[in-house]
């Protein structure tokens, strides 16, 4: 594939199009032109495989799953397997919620908050800066199993046993996502417009309301994303904290029904096959914007 | 009963006074599958104590017995009644972190004559603690194929005589069936280090700690299941793998040996078109040892310690529960007054007729009272990863097991 | 990052010189929610753990049953008695060495982590810059596809790919085999290539590539997402003059993309050794726990959740995870110096 290909993009699309499309056919049926895409999408299935068995799963019943070999395509069961779920964990919908609620005031928190972290870190030099900044850097460096105790521990203190604080708070401003804003800001933003924007007496905060914000698209989607994502599946947090079993989060009750011998799998594929929705739906929108954001940047150029 | 009868008139008459009694609520933990024994419970509790509203908190094996010992490390979230299985029994009793049921106001050893004298023991620590009642126990039997046998000329006395003659069997199968005798070597290893104890004798260590893998029990269990697998006679899939229900299902596995409960996973999903197929028979070699068993604890931070009492001593003592566990899990009752019941008499259909719960209540009597260390899951491990090392690496077996005491030693060492 | 000026002037609206200008404090204000928390709900238990490591603590016994060991518990980790020291170079004291719990535990961590993260960002990159370039419309939909290992819990998974990877009935060997035993005019032309006997996947020397590979599959596509988000902001004149003046595709990425792409590489490898030094959940579910025959698999924080929680030893716990820090902390001190630059 030539270069030409690229100088064609940016520029917008009518005249060119036909032509480009023959020459895309041509160029398609010449192996160093095809190669690449099949080795693509063959990786993407393989990413996908695991992934369509656990929806094919979710529609089988129990003996299906288990048979060697598995089933290959959907079945007819996903209802019943959605019953005997239900059936098994009455509260399982509301534990739903629960997950849903807490990956989004998480997101939100993280979002606002480590844009403004990342934001200081990035555009202003303050004594402190970078010792401040190691600091950071270091809290991401400890497993976090072992805090597992003391945080109950500490939980325990302040009463926020068994309640969605106790997810929500601690977490609501991650390391990670300062980390990757910094990065984002530093190299997206120009620090002339920032100069420009306090020169014209915007006040700090407003700088970064009006003039960063917005610029960084592309960052605050893959910081909610994974956030979210983070925050939704994490099922260990939820171990410690809830002991009541209307308080689990999705993933923790979808857990609860393992064991050995009689696990109703089809119930626990359903079940994972509708946790997983939201996931999707937020990953379908929020791409959706990286484009946006990314049609934005090249624009800019 | 009558301290459940008197209690339950107190709290009838407290509620009859007048004043808006809320119920009050009693927390049990369990794990899966003896979540089900609780719910079997609880409609039969409410009868009697209709104001008692108990709420049942279920996880995963694993994801349970984490959250207990955080529960009783930090003293958060700890249930009134807490379930425990046989590989968390004894670390628990011994951290002191559960009540010693042994001391007023339980008193439950005067029960202890009324479980099967290895249940006890086994909730025991060795300072003295009981820790929990016992629930229900898995007396472990040999089950197989019968039509297979039959096709392969192999008789029952064959097959339990002695390890020399299962074998042999075993070869014989192989050979006019094709079929493999058992899962996994591993099997036969777990056995023959629970054979020949005696009441007070601990698996993996003596009264004083001492490691003792490398006692000729060790030996000979090693040994045996190295010509197990020489012999061609294993399949050598894991317990619980998709092979192994795949073997049950198709046939291509004859036999299994663990606890009675068994029968129960093979009928309700494992294999149950092979229904009328199966027998149960005692273990070779005479060995009576238990697989798993499930226990019921009180943590000593509880709110509702009293309550909790009673309706542990509900579930544990009462036959009619123990009966409803039986019957609703195959899960063998703790409580040997539970095993007069007619239940036992039985047929099963899946063992073809087989009157197999007598036998394995023959099997529980003589399962010997052995010690349990908290850290026999840790031995455990150490001795199973050196014995992979003897069958897929061809390690000598007295290598392995010195290797295997001092990496027990090691770990253990405190 | 280079140093940003003070305006000089300050504009008439500006207040009055008494007052703290903004700048100089606002910055404080904005990192404060971050330090505020980790102050609050993020040190206690680092202290926590790190004043843990100095006691045996068997956890069933509450608080009370702390007993001080002093350093004993980061000794009996590391093991380093009985060791040929004499014989420092010899094979012989490596195997030993491995032979203790830990040092095969780091062994075990490092060969999963980078057998797994050299893959994901080797891959990710030029994925990234394929898609980012390449499918214009179809960017979306094959984007998804790569992320979505990313999404999935790993509670439903684990079925999944012990399904998959059964030895006699699984999907891969169906295809495998299938593939090594393809016959045309009575010769197998792939058989050099692909099996023709089931592949006993539970042999232990397959277990650790097979968690490699899963938690390369997890991970490739958050990569390439972050690569790609990175992407958007090279500017596009950058290729445009690079075409201009007659760079190849291969030339435009290797001297304009993967120079830009340094900060995110950045974040991203770092990410990655964090992760992977930290790895639990695929091997742990994979291994059922027990890290597979010989704990091939057995990571370091593996061994943390063992000792801690199974062997009832928290204290001993908490040093192995105060010395896996030391060793990211180094790694990670080691990733900035290569990739970070100071522009």
């Amino acid at each position: 594939m030539t270069a030409s290909q690229l100088t064609a993009q940016p520029v917008a699309k009518a005249p060119a199009t036909s032509r480009r499309h023959a020459r895309l056919l041509l160029r398609s049926l010449k192996p160093s032109g095809w190669l690449p895409y099949a080795i693509v999408m063959l990786g993407a299935l393989i990413m996908l495989a695991p992934f369509y068995f656990m929806f094919v799963f979710a529609t089988h019943t129990n003996s299906d799953i288990l048979s060697m070999p598995p089933p290959l395509w959907f079945g007819s069961a996903l209802v019943d397997n959605i019953h005997q779920l239900v059936a098994l964990r009455p509260h399982f919908w509301h534990s739903l919620g629960l997950s849903l609620w807490v990956a989004v005031a998480a997101t939100g928190l993280n979002l606002f908050l480590c844009s403004l972290g990342g934001y200081a870190f990035a555009m202003y030099e303050f004594p402190g800066r970078d010792t401040l900044f190691a600091g950071l850097m270091a809290t991401m460096l400890l497993p976090a199993f072992v805090g597992m105790i003391p945080f109950v521990l500490l939980m325990n203190e302040i009463g926020w046993l068994n309640s969605t604080r106790a997810l929500i708070v601690p977490g609501a401003c991650s390391a990670f996502g300062v980390f990757m804003m910094r990065q984002y800001i530093g190299s997206a933003v120009p620090r002339e417009l920032v100069e420009a924007a306090r020169m014209d007496g915007c006040g700090e905060f407003g700088i970064y309301w009006r003039i960063v914000v917005p610029l960084i698209g592309p960052a605050m989607g893959t910081l909610g994303l994974v956030t979210f994502i983070g925050s939704y599946n994490n099922f260990v947090g939820a171990l410690l904290v809830m002991s009541q079993q209307e308080m689990f989060t999705a993933p923790l009750v979808l857990r609860s029904l393992q064991g050995t011998g009689q696990t109703p799998w089809g119930a626990i594929s359903a079940g994972s096959a509708i946790t997983v929705l939201p996931l999707l739906i937020l990953f379908a929108v929020s791409s959706r914007r990286l484009i946006e954001g990314l049609s934005a940047g090249a624009v800019k150029g | 009963m009558k301290l459940a009868t008197t209690l339950g008139l107190a709290m009838l008459l407290a509620s009859a006074t007048g004043h808006a009694s809320a119920q009050t609520v009693l927390t049990v933990a369990s794990f899966k599958d003896l979540d089900r024994s609780v719910q079997a419970a609880i409609p039969l509790y409410r009868k009697i104590h209709p104001e008692v509203e108990i709420k049942l908190v279920a996880l995963g094996y694993g994801d349970h017995h984490n959250a207990m010992t955080t529960a009783l490390a930090t003293g958060a979230n700890l249930p009134d009644v807490m379930g425990i299985e046989i590989g968390f029994v004894a670390k628990f009793a011994e951290g002191g972190g559960v009540e010693d049921l042994s001391k007023p106001p339980y008193n439950a050893l005067q029960y202890k004559d009324k479980f099967f004298r290895f249940a006890v023991a086994q909730a025991t620590s060795r300072g003295g603690i009981f820790a929990a009642m016992p629930a229900d126990i898995g007396p472990g039997a040999l089950f197989y194929r019968k039509d297979l046998m039959d096709k392969a000329g192999v008789t029952e006395a064959q097959l339990t005589r002695s390890w020399a003659s299962f074998i042999d069997a075993g070869k014989a199968l192989k050979a006019k069936t094709g079929a493999y005798l058992i899962p996994h070597a591993a099997a036969i290893k777990d056995i023959i280090i629970r054979s020949g104890l005696k009441d007070g004798e601990g698996i993996y260590f003596d009264a004083k700690g001492k490691v003792l893998v490398e006692s000729p029990r060790f030996v000979e269990a090693f040994e045996t299941a190295k010509l197990a697998r020489a012999a061609g006679i294993d399949a050598k899939v894991g317990a619980w793998s998709n092979e192994w229900s795949e073997g049950f299902k198709r046939g291509t596995i004859a036999s299994e040996m663990m606890g009675s409960w068994l029968a129960g996973h093979l009928k309700n999903w494992i294999a149950p078109d092979t229904k009328g197929h199966w027998r149960s028979a005692g273990i070779p070699g005479g060995v009576s040892a238990s697989y798993g068993g499930s226990f019921y604890a009180i943590p000593k931070g509880a709110k509702n310690k009293e309550l909790a009492w009673d309706f542990v001593k509900f579930m544990t003592t009462s036959k009619e529960v123990q009966i409803a566990a039986f019957r609703e899990l195959d899960a063998f009752p703790a409580l040997v007054e539970a095993t007069t019941d007619p239940f036992v008499d039985q047929p099963m259909d899946f063992l073809g007729g087989q009157k197999a719960r007598q036998d394995w209540k023959a099997i529980a009597a003589k399962i010997p009272a052995t010690e349990v260390d908290k850290l026999d899951p840790v031995a455990a491990e150490v001795v199973s990863a050196e014995f992979d090392k003897v069958l897929e690496q061809d390690k000598d077996v007295k290598t392995a097991l010195a290797d295997a005491k001092k990496a027990i030693e090691r770990r253990v060492r405190r | 990052m280079s140093a940003a000026p003070a305006p000089i002037g300050t504009p008439a609206k500006q207040t009055k010189r008494r007052r703290l200008k903004p700048w100089r404090f606002m910055p404080y204000v904005f990192v404060a929610p971050f330090f505020i928390l980790f102050l609050g709900f993020g040190l206690f238990p680092l202290l926590f753990s790190a004043y843990a490591s100095f006691f045996r603590w068997e956890l069933t016994a509450g608080l009370a049953g702390m007993k001080w060991e002093g350093l004993g518990n980061y000794a009996f980790v590391l093991q380093l008695d009985d060791l040929p020291w004499s014989h420092f170079f010899s094979g012989e004291f490596w195997s030993q060495l491995y032979a203790r719990d830990f040092w095969r535990a780091l062994y075990n961590t490092f060969w999963l982590g980078i057998v797994s993260g050299l893959p994901q960002h080797l891959i990710a990159v030029p994925l990234a810059f394929f898609i980012h370039t390449k499918f214009r419309r179809a960017r979306n939909p094959v984007i998804a596809m790569y992320f979505l290992p990313y999404i999935t819990n790993t509670v439903a998974i684990t079925l999944v790919f012990s399904s998959l990877f059964s030895r006699d009935f699984g999907v891969i060997n169906q295809v495998l085999t299938g593939l090594g035993r393809l016959e045309t005019f009575g010769v197998h032309p792939l058989a050099w290539l692909f099996p023709v006997q089931n592949v006993d996947w539970g042999r232990p020397e397959y277990t650790r590539p097979i968690v490699s590979f899963i938690v390369w599959w997890r991970f490739v596509g958050w990569n390439t997402v972050l690569y790609l988000s990175a992407l958007q902001t090279i500017p596009k004149d950058l290729y445009e003059a690079a075409t201009i003046d007659g760079a190849g595709l291969w030339q435009q990425f290797r001297y304009i993309t993967v120079p830009l792409l340094r900060p995110m590489m950045l974040l991203a490898v770092t990410l990655t050794i964090i992760g992977n030094l930290q790895l639990f959940e695929e091997p742990f579910i994979l291994t059922g726990g027990s890290g597979g025959v010989g704990q091939v698999a057995e990571t370091v924080a593996m061994q943390m959740y063992k000792v801690g929680l199974n062997d009832g030893d928290f204290g001993t716990a908490s040093a192995v995870a105060w010395l896996m820090f030391m060793v990211i902390a180094a790694l990670t001190w080691l990733n900035n110096r290569t990739l970070g630059r100071k522009d």
